[in-house]
C-alpha cells in the first residue's frame, strides 16, 4: 500500500503573522441580514489583523483579485474569509492563497451564510453578533496555522463499474478510452439491464435491443475492459485511488456438457421477470435471442437442486462462487432502477387480471404477431385506460405511503413519453383500438418528445385530465357489462365531470424506484435523498459526483432519466474519472492525526479509541539502548475524526490543521465578551 | 495575437462551454474557450438564485469563471468572432477576428477609472436594457476578464478616458486582428437566446408597459441588478399582482417554436417563490397548459411554490391589452370551468421559450435539426456528436435544457472530446503530465 507523504511542520514559522480578514456579502446573501462593514471593522481592530474587507463576492475573479493583491503587496501570510459554508469554496479559495503564493494551509475559512445569515434572517443584530464571534474565533485559529502539503497518493489506473445497463456499459467505454483499465462488475447472467425490455425506443424508433447490441460489441472489444457476469461486491476497503474490493462470482453451470442439451433436460420453470412474470422460463436460460453473453445461465436463486437427466444420466447443476479481488482507484455507481411495482389492489392490480404496468404492456405488444389483433385475458381489448403517475408525483395525505413510510413525491420523467409513445404505436398496429390517457401534466420535454405529444393527439389518442387529489378509481365491472373493467375519473378537460368508461384493459404507467442497493450503500458509506435515489455531492457544482470522493453516478442509479440522460450522465462520469485518475496520482487534505513523539509514552489508548481499519497502530522503536512504543499513524487510512485524540491522556495526539490548542483559541475567542476582544486590543 | 495550435477548441464561454473547457484541461489537454461577448459567463451569470436550490447564482458561476481564467491550460478568448474555418490533416484550421476593444488588454488593470469618467451612458444588455452602462467600461463587476471595452457607435472621441487611464490602455486606433488556431477537435457551446418579447402580437408585441420577459424579473430579482428590487418597468410602481404567462413563445405552431422550451416552468416557479420573498403581499399567478417539473427534485419545488400561496391556473392565455393605468390584461381561458375571463395584473412576465443562439451553426457548417438547434444524429448512442468528426456540442446549443443538465451534457462532451483526441493521437499534443508524484 502506497503511503501518505506528510510535511513535518511542527514549529510555526517565525515570521510575523499578518491576517487578511475576508467578510463577503455573498451577493446579498450574507449582508442582507449580517452587517459585513461592521463585521470587517470590528475584525480590523483585532490584534495581527493588517487588513479587514469586504466584497460583493470574494468568489469572483475579481474578489479574488483582491486577496491574491493583499498577500504579494500587504504581506499577508494568514487569511480567514467569512463566506458561504466551505464545501462551496473552501477550494476556491485554497487556489487564490497558492496562486498568490502562499501555503494553501494557512488560509480559514468560516462559514457565516449557511451558519448565520440564512438562519437568522429576522435578528440582524443578533447575526451580525455572531458574524463577529465567528470569525474572531476563526482568525484565532488562523494564527495557530501551520503551513501543510496536501497528501499526494498514487492512484490506481483501474475502475469498478458497478451495473451493466446502458450507463454502466457507456461509462466503461468512456473511461477506457481515457486510457484507464476497468472492471466492469454485473449482478445478473447477462448485460443490458432494463433496456432490453423495451422495443422501439423514443425519440428516434430505434430497436432498443440493436442499441444495445451495438453498444456491448463496443465494449467487448475493448481490451482494457473486463466484464465480470453473476457478481456482486462484497467487500470494500480503501480509499480514493486505492479502493480494495472483493468480489463473489456465482458459476455459470452450463459448463461441461453441451448448452443445448442442458437446455433441453432443464424442465424446471420459474416465472419470467424478462417479461415482468407475465409468463414462464426454464431455470436455464437465455432472456432473449442474442442477449450477451450468449450462453444461458441457472438461475440459481430459483433452481430446485434437483439433478438433471442428461443422455440418461443424472448431471448435478453446482453453484461454487468464489472471490476476485482487485484495487481501483475510482468507482461508478450504475445500478439502474426498478419499475414502481403497485400494492395489491393499487388500481385493481393484482386483482383484477385486465390491469397491467406499463412495463408489462411493452412486453405484451411484442409478443403479438405483426398483423394480430391485440388480445388480453382472453378477450378482445377494444378499449384501453393508461393511467400516468402511478407510484410518481404521489402526495401525502392522498397516496398511501410506501413501506418505508414516505410518498413517491418526485416525477419519474419518462412515463409521459413512454406512455405516449407506446399509445401511437398500438393506434398503428391496432387502428380499431381507443386508447384514454389519464394524466395530470403531460411531460414531454425532452427533445423531440412535444412531437410525439402531437403525433398522439393527431393519432386520435384521447386525454383525459384528473387532479392528483381526486385518484382514478378502477374497479372491476358489474357481471353482463360489456367491458370487463369500470375506470371512474373527473376529467378537468371538461369541466371536472365525473365520467365513467368501461375498458377491456388498464395500463398503469408506473414510475422509477431505485433497486435495492442498501449492502452497497452501507459499505461504500454513500448516502441517499429523500427520493431514495443515490446523491449527487452538489446539484451543479459537482452534479455526478458523490461525496465520498472517488465514487461517481451514471444513470438512473441517481434518478429517473431516458436512455440519452442515462448516457450523458455516464459519460460526465467518465469525464470526473478521467480527471481524477488520469496523473496516476490523487491529492487528499492533510487533516489526519500526528503523534507528538515527545509526548507519547505508548498507553495505547489511541489505538482502542480508533474505528478506522490500519490508521493507527503501536510500534516498538530502540531508542539509545532502550525499548519505547510508540503509536505511529498511516496516514492513508487516517480519516482526521479526531477520536483518539480525545482518547489520550498526555495530549500527543493532534488532527493537523485541527488541533486542540486551535480549538482552544477558538472556543476563547467565540465566548469573550465583544467589547473585550476589542479591550483586547489596545 | 500570434497563431497557436491546441487539443480543442471550445465556441462559447457560458456554463456549458466553461464546463467542457475545465474538464478537458483539467486532463491536460490544451484547450482555447472563445466567445464573442468582452466576458464569459454567458445567460448563468445574468440570473438572480438559480433551482431547484435556490442557491445564488453569482456564487455558482465566478468561481467558474475564475478557474478558466486561470487555469494553466486555458487559453481564453474574448470579444472574438470565429471567422471561417477549414478541415486539416490534424483537425482543424480556425480564424478567429478579435474584435477591436479600443483598449490595450496587456495594459488594462480593469480599475475602472475610464468608466467613471465617461460621460456616455448607453442601455445595459447585461441588465436588459433596464439599467444603464457607460460608453467604455468593464462590463459588470464580475465580468472576466476585467478589461475595459469601449462601445465605438456610441463614443463621442472626447478622450476624457484615454487621459484618465493611469496604465495609457485606451487605445481609439486599434484594428480588429485575425489570427488562426490549429485545434484537433471543436466543441460548441453556443448557448441560447429568449424568443422575442415581440413576437407574439397576441401578447402586445413588446408595446405593452409592464409586460416582461423573464431575464428582466432576473435583473430585478438579482441583488447585482440595476434597481435591487422588483418594480414597474412603465411607472416603477411595486406592483401587487403579478402573473405569470406558461409557453408564451414556446409549443406554439404559429411561431415556429413547436417544441417544449423545458425550464420555463421551472423557472417561473422560482421566480414566484423569490418575488413572494421580496413582496410578501404581491399576488402571483401562474397561467399554465401542463406543469413540468420533471427533473431532480422539482416535483417537490412545485409542490412548496403551491404551499407558498402562488396561485396556478390552468388556462390558455388568448391575449392580452393594457388598460388606461397601463395595467395588463390578461384574457384567459379557463380549461377547468370553460370560462374565458379577463383579468387585471400590475405585471405580466411572459415565460418565454429558448431558440438557438444565432452562434455558428452556418461556419461549422452543422445541420440544424426541426428546432433549429444543432442536430445530434444519434442522441440515443452518442448524446453529442454532431454529423462533423471531431466536432461536439453541448449545453443549450443542442436544444433547451437547464444548467445542471447543461453541465452534465458538458462533461459528456469533454468525455467525447478527450476521447476522440486520443484516438487521433499521431504522436502531437499529448496531455500534459503534472509534476512528478510525490510518494513516500
Ligand atoms: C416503461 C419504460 C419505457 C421506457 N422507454 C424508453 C424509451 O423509449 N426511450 C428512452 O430513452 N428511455 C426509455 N426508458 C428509460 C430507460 O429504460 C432507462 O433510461 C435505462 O434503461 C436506464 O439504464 P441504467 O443503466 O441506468 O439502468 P438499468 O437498465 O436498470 O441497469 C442497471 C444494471 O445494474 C445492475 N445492478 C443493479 N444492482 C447491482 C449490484 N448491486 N451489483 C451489480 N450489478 C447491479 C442491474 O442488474 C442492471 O443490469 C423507459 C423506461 C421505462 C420504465
Ligand atoms: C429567465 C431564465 C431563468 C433561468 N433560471 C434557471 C435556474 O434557476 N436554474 C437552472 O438550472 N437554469 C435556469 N435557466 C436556464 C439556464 O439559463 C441555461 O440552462 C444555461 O444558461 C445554459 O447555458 P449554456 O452555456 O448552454 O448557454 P449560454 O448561457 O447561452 O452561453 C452561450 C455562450 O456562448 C457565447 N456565444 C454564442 N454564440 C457564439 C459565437 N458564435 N461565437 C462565440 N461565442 C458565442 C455567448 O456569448 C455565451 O457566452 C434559466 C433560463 C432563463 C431564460
Ligand atoms: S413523466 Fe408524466 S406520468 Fe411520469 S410521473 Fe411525470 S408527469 Fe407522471
Amino acid at each position: 500500500m502506497p503511503e501518505k507523504k506528510i510535511s513535518n511542520n511542527e514549529t510555526p514559522s517565525s515570521e510575523k503573522v499578518r491576517v487578511g480578514v475576508y467578510t463577503c456579502h455573498c451577493g446579498g446573501n450574507i449582508s442582507h441580514v449580517v452587517q459585513c462593514e461592521r463585521v470587517a471593522k470590528m475584525l480590523g481592530k483585532m490584534p495581527d489583523v493588517v487588513i479587514a474587507r469586504t466584497d460583493p463576492s470574494f468568489c469572483s475573479d475579481s474578489g479574488q483579485a483582491v486577496i491574491e493583491q493583499d498577500i504579494k503587496e500587504l504581506g499577508i501570510n494568514r487569511v480567514v474569509i467569512g463566506a458561504c459554508a466551505p464545501s462551496l469554496h473552501e477550494q476556491t479559495f485554497r487556489n487564490t492563497v497558492t496562486r498568490a503564493g502562499l501555503n494553501p494551509y494557512l488560509y480559514h475559512h468560516v462559514g457565516i451564510r449557511e451558519q448565520d445569515s440564512w438562519v437568522h434572517p429576522n435578528d440582524p443584530e443578533g447575526a451580525t453578533d455572531k458574524a463577529i464571534r465567528l470569525m474572531a474565533a476563526g482568525l484565532a485559529k488562523a494564527r495557530l496555522l501551520t503551513p501543510l502539503d496536501p497528501i499526494r497518493l498514487k492512484a490506481e489506473k483501474h475502475t469498478l463499474v458497478i451495473g451493466g445497463g446502458v450507463a454502466g456499459l457507456r461509462a466503461a467505454l468512456d473511461i477506457a478510452h481515457q486510457g484507464i483499465r476497468v472492471t466492469l462488475v454485473e449482478k445478473s447472467p447477462f448485460l443490458g439491464g432494463r433496456m432490453p425490455q423495451l422495443e422501439s425506443v423514443f425519440p428516434t424508433d430505434e430497436e432498443a435491443r440493436q442499441l444495445l447490441n451495438k453498444l456491448i460489441q463496443e465494449v467487448t472489444a475493448e481490451e482494457s475492459i473486463k466484464i465480470i457476469t453473476q457478481a456482486e461486491v462484497t467487500g470494500l476497503s480503501g480509499y480514493v485511488g486505492n479502493y480494495n474490493i472483493s468480489l463473489t462470482q456465482h458459476s455459470r453451470g452450463v459448463d461441461g456438457v453441451t448448452t443445448e442439451a442442458l437446455m433441453a433436460a432443464c424442465t424446471q420453470e420459474t416465472p419470467d421477470e424478462f417479461n415482468y412474470n407475465l409468463t414462464q422460463r426454464k431455470v436455464i436460460y437465455q432472456p432473449y435471442p442474442g442477449c450477451y453473453p450468449p450462453t444461458p445461465a441457472v438461475d440459481w436463486e430459483h433452481y430446485d437442486g434437483k439433478p438433471l437427466q442428461v443422455n440418461g444420466k443424472p448431471f448435478h447443476l453446482k453453484d461454487e462462487p468464489h472471490n476476485i479481488e482487485l484495487t481501483v482507484g475510482a468507482i461508478v455507481m450504475a445500478t439502474g432502477f426498478d419499475p414502481y411495482e403497485p400494492r395489491q389492489g393499487e388500481y385493481g392490480y393484482d386483482q383484477i387480471p385486465e390491469v397491467v404496468t406499463l412495463p408489462q404492456l411493452i412486453r405484451i405488444l411484442s409478443r403479438i404477431p405483426k398483423g394480430e389483433p391485440l388480445t388480453w385475458n382472453g378477450h378482445a381489448v377494444r378499449d384501453l385506460v393508461l393511467i400516468h403517475c402511478v407510484g410518481s408525483r404521489e402526495l401525502d395525505g392522498v397516496n398511501q405511503p410506501q413501506a418505508d413510510g414516505q410518498v413517491n413525491n418526485y416525477c419519474s420523467r419518462v412515463c409521459c413519453t413512454a406512455s405516449l409513445h407506446t399509445a401511437i404505436d398500438m393506434r398503428q398496429r391496432f387502428p380499431n383500438l381507443n386508447i384514454y390517457e389519464l394524466y395530470q401534466d403531460i411531460r414531454t420535454y425532452g427533445r423531440g418528445h412535444e412531437e410525439i405529444y402531437r403525433r398522439a393527439q393527431n393519432a386520435m389518442v384521447r386525454f383525459v385530465r384528473y387532479h392528483g387529489t381526486e385518484l382514478p378509481e378502477v374497479l372491476p365491472a358489474p357481471a353482463g357489462d360489456t367491458h370487463p373493467v369500470l375506470v371512474r375519473v373527473k376529467d378537468y378537460l371538461t369541466r371536472g365531470k365525473e365520467i365513467e368508461m368501461g375498458v377491456d384493459m388498464v395500463v398503469l404507467a408506473v414510475g422509477m424506484m431505485p433497486r435495492q442497493i442498501d449492502d452497497l450503500v452501507k459499505m461504500l458509506k454513500i448516502s441517499r435523498g429523500t427520493d431514495r435515489f443515490l446523491l449527487e455531492a452538489h446539484p451543479k457544482l459537482r452534479p455526478v459526483e458523490m461525496s465520498v470522493r472517488g465514487i461517481v453516478l451514471a444513470g438512473t442509479a441517481q434518478g429517473p432519466m431516458n436512455i440519452q440522460e442515462s448516457l450523458s450522465a455516464a459519460s460526465a462520469a467518465a469525464a470526473k474519472v478521467a480527471v481524477l485518475l488520469g496523473q496516476g496520482q490523487v491529492e487528499l487534505p492533510p487533516f489526519v492525526a500526528r503523534v507528538d513523539e515527545s509526548k507519547c509514552n505508548g498507553t495505547g489508548a489511541c489505538v482502542e479509541a480508533c474505528r478506522e481499519e490500519g490508521a493507527i497502530a503501536m510500534q516498538t522503536f530502540k531508542e539509545n539502548g532502550r525499548e519505547i512504543r510508540r503509536a505511529v499513524i498511516t496516514p492513508a487510512n487516517c480519516t482526521g475524526c479526531g477520536a483518539c485524540v480525545g482518547a489520550c491522556p498526555n495530549r500527543a495526539i493532534d488532527v493537523q490543521a485541527w488541533t486542540l490548542g486551535q480549538y482552544e483559541a477558538m472556543v476563547d475567542a467565540i465566548t469573550m465578551e465583544i467589547p473585550a476582544i476589542l479591550e483586547n486590543v489596545s | 495575437m500570434e497563431n497557436f495550435n491546441v487539443d480543442t477548441l471550445v465556441i462559447g464561454g457560458g456554463i456549458a462551454g466553461m464546463q467542457a473547457a475545465l474538464d478537458l484541461a483539467d486532463q491536460g489537454f490544451q484547450t482555447a474557450l472563445v466567445d464573442h461577448e468582452p466576458t464569459i459567463g454567458g445567460k448563468m451569470i445574468t440570473l438572480s438564485k438559480v433551482f431547484p436550490t435556490l442557491d445564488c447564482c453569482s456564487c455558482i458561476t465566478t468561481p467558474k469563471m475564475s478557474s478558466v481564467a486561470h487555469h494553466p491550460n486555458i487559453q481564453l478568448l474574448t470579444y472574438c468572432d470565429l471567422q471561417s474555418i477549414q478541415e486539416s490533416d490534424s483537425g482543424f484550421r480556425v480564424a478567429i477576428v478579435q474584435k477591436p476593444r479600443y483598449v490595450d488588454a496587456h495594459k488594462c488593470t480593469g480599475c475602472r477609472k475610464c468608466e467613471y469618467e465617461c460621460p456616455i451612458l448607453i442601455p445595459n444588455p447585461y441588465d436588459r436594457g433596464l439599467g444603464a452602462y457607460h460608453a467604455i467600461r468593464v462590463p459588470f463587476s464580475t465580468a472576466v476578464p476585467q478589461t475595459a471595452v469601449l462601445d465605438m457607435d456610441n463614443c463621442i472621441l472626447c478622450g476624457k478616458c484615454e487621459k484618465v487611464c493611469p496604465t495609457q490602455a485606451v487605445t481609439f486606433t486599434q484594428k480588429p486582428e485575425t489570427f488562426e488556431v490549429q485545434t484537433r477537435t471543436i466543441v460548441l457551446a453556443s448557448g441560447f437566446e429568449l424568443t422575442p418579447l415581440e413576437a407574439k402580437k397576441e401578447y402586445g408585441g413588446g408595446l405593452l408597459h409592464n409586460v416582461i420577459d423573464p431575464l428582466m424579473m432576473e435583473r430585478f430579482l438579482a441583488p447585482t441588478g440595476p434597481y435591487g428590487r422588483v418594480l414597474r418597468p412603465g411607472d416603477g410602481k411595486e406592483p401587487t399582482s403579478i402573473a405569470y404567462v406558461q409557453c408564451a413563445g414556446s409549443r406554439d405552431q404559429s411561431l415556429g417554436v413547436e417544441y417544449c422550451s423545458r425550464v420555463c416552468c421551472m423557472y417561473a416557479i422560482k421566480q414566484a417563490m423569490l418575488i413572494s420573498g421580496a413582496l410578501p403581499m404581491a399576488e402571483i399567478t401562474i397561467y399554465y397548459m401542463d406543469i413540468r417539473t420533471f427533473g431532480k427534485g422539482y416535483e417537490q419545488f412545485y409542490q412548496n411554490a403551491q404551499a407558498m400561496g402562488v396561485e396556478f391556473i390552468r388556462g390558455k392565455v388568448a391575449a392580452i391589452h393594457e388598460d388606461d393605468q397601463q395595467n395588463p390584461v390578461v384574457k384567459v381561458e379557463l380549461t377547468e370551468d370553460g370560462r374565458v375571463v379577463e383579468r387585471t395584473h400590475d405585471l405580466v412576465v411572459l415565460s418565454l421559450g429558448m431558440v438557438p443562439s444565432p452562434g455558428s451553426a452556418g461556419i461549422l457548417e452543422l445541420p440544424l435539426g426541426d428546432d433549429k438547434f444543432i442536430s445530434v444524429p444519434a442522441p440515443n448512442a452518442r448524446p453529442c456528436h454532431t454529423t462533423r468528426p471531431g466536432i461536439f456540442v453541448t449545453g443549450t446549443a443542442m436544444g433547451p435544457m437547464d444548467i445542471v443538465d447543461s453541465i452534465i451534457s458538458a462533461s459528456s462532451a469533454a468525455a467525447a472530446t478527450s476521447a476522440y483526441i486520443r484516438a487521433h493521437q499521431n504522436g502531437q499534443a499529448s496531455p500534459k503530465p503534472q509534476e512528478e508524484a510525490v510518494y513516500a
